[in-house]
């Protein structure tokens, strides 16, 4: 087969194609989008590109594509790495997507521009971050009937919990790890905080102090995937939902024994 | 039905905070925090009203989760792409996590409990976790239901 066959060259063609759109599905993926939205994603890059027909299989750890020109096909899968909510960058690569489906682009400017995104897609300063999912926590808390003392509590804990879970990720601790460890951190401050100050609500402050590890997303995610006709891949995300709130719950068992035992 | 209009507002101001503050940790920009923010007073509005009306916390839930989905929809018809998100951000104050993590320690609770109350905690854990179900299922079906009847056009 010579390096002008022209299987070969449309084979290589197709490869590019199919390679750019999973390192777009991938990207939305790992940033909190929909199966829905991953797929049309997909569809949306590969065709702009140049593919005439696009089968596409999202998994929860992998994503797989076929995409056909011609009388030439072919499949290609990537893996997926750990699942979080980055708004900011699934908007890009959806605006992306709409620029890539207008036709025009390559797929090595299109390769440049999602890693672009990837890698300059700026994130708030986590001090920023630790101290808003404080607040969050401790708003959760009055919702749920904390007094002013346990509310104080709540936004030290939570704070402290983000910031410990923020520098355990980073350091890439296993997600189930980082749960445990971080609702033991933060439901023992919470608990122990409140009963210092003076809390008439010391239980529900050591449980909203957890609050930021409850997967609120990926859980309603699973449902709507569900619906809307990927049913594996919620599934994966309904059963991660459970194992991550089981992990949760063992960090806030100690926790609890902790603070009946503390004086 | 008597509505206290202070613990309205008390759980509204408060729904907001917790939706703003989980929309830094989401990422959102800095110009769409305010959004989410009223995206997440407008579920905790609607879901304590439905309360005060002697709705259940799901079918409340649900009420809310509509709302929100089409709140969003219909005033930020520019950013029908990003509005899912946002209703999602407003959304989230409802999740029920207390209750998954009492269900949780209920069921582990189970394993060391004597046989005079092993059925009051069952009836209990059974109930929490069904809530969790009920009320996730409640704000999932409630967030969809707006998508697909207004367009689903996420791009």
């Amino acid at each position: 087969m010579s390096e002008t066959d022209p299987v070969l060259l449309r084979h290589r063609a197709l490869e590019q194609i199919a390679m750019v759109a999973l390192q777009a599905a991938r990207v939305l993926m790992e940033s909190g989008a929909r199966g829905q939205v991953i797929h049309q994603c997909a569809e949306m890059v590969a065709k702009g590109l140049g593919a005439e027909r696009v089968a596409f299989r999202s998994g929860y750890a992998s994503l797989a594509i076929t995409v056909t020109g011609g009388a030439n096909s072919i499949t290609r899968m990537v893996d997926v790495g750990r699942h979080a909510v980055n708004h900011q960058l699934d908007q890009g690569i959806r605006k992306l997507a709409v620029r890539v489906a207008q036709g025009g682009m390559t797929p090595a400017e299109t390769r440049q521009e999602i890693e672009r995104l990837a890698q300059g897609t700026r994130r708030h300063p986590t001090w920023l971050v630790a101290v808003a999912v404080g607040l969050a926590c401790a708003g959760f808390g009055r919702l749920l009937g904390v007094d002013w003392p346990g509310f104080a509590a709540i936004v030290v804990a939570s704070t402290a919990g983000q910031y410990l879970r923020h520098l355990l990720l980073v350091r890439k601790v296993n997600p189930f790890v980082v749960a445990a460890v971080v609702a033991f951190l933060s439901a023992a401050m919470g608990g122990l905080g409140a009963r210092l100050v003076g809390s008439g609500t010391v239980s529900l402050a050591l449980m909203a102090s957890v609050l930021l590890l409850v997967p609120g997303v990926p859980a309603l995610n699973a449902q709507i995937d569900i619906m809307e006709g990927s049913p594996t891949l919620g599934s994966a995300r309904a059963v991660t939902v459970i194992f991550i709130m089981v992990f949760v719950t063992v960090g806030v068992w100690l926790a609890q024994s902790l603070v009946r035992l503390a004086p | 039905m008597t509505v206290d209009m202070a613990h309205l507002a008390h759980q509204a101001l408060f729904g907001a905070v917790a939706a703003a503050g989980f929309g830094v940790l989401f990422n959102f920009e800095l110009r769409a925090l305010p959004w989410c923010a009223a995206a997440g007073a407008v579920a905790l509005f609607v879901r304590t009203l439905g309360l005060d009306a002697h709705m259940s916390l799901e079918a409340a839930s649900f009420v809310a989760a509509t709302v929100v989905g089409l709140a969003v929809r219909l005033l930020l018809p520019r950013q029908r792409q990003a509005s899912s998100a946002m209703a999602l951000a407003g959304c989230i104050p409802m999740v029920p996590g207390s209750f998954f993590a009492q269900a949780i320690l209920g069921l582990l609770a189970l394993t060391t409990a004597v046989e005079a109350n092993a059925a009051a905690m069952i009836a209990t854990t059974l109930e929490y976790t069904l809530r969790v179900l009920f009320t996730v299922g409640a704000i999932g079906t409630g967030l969809t239901i707006p998508t697909h009847l207004l367009g689903n056009r996420e791009f």
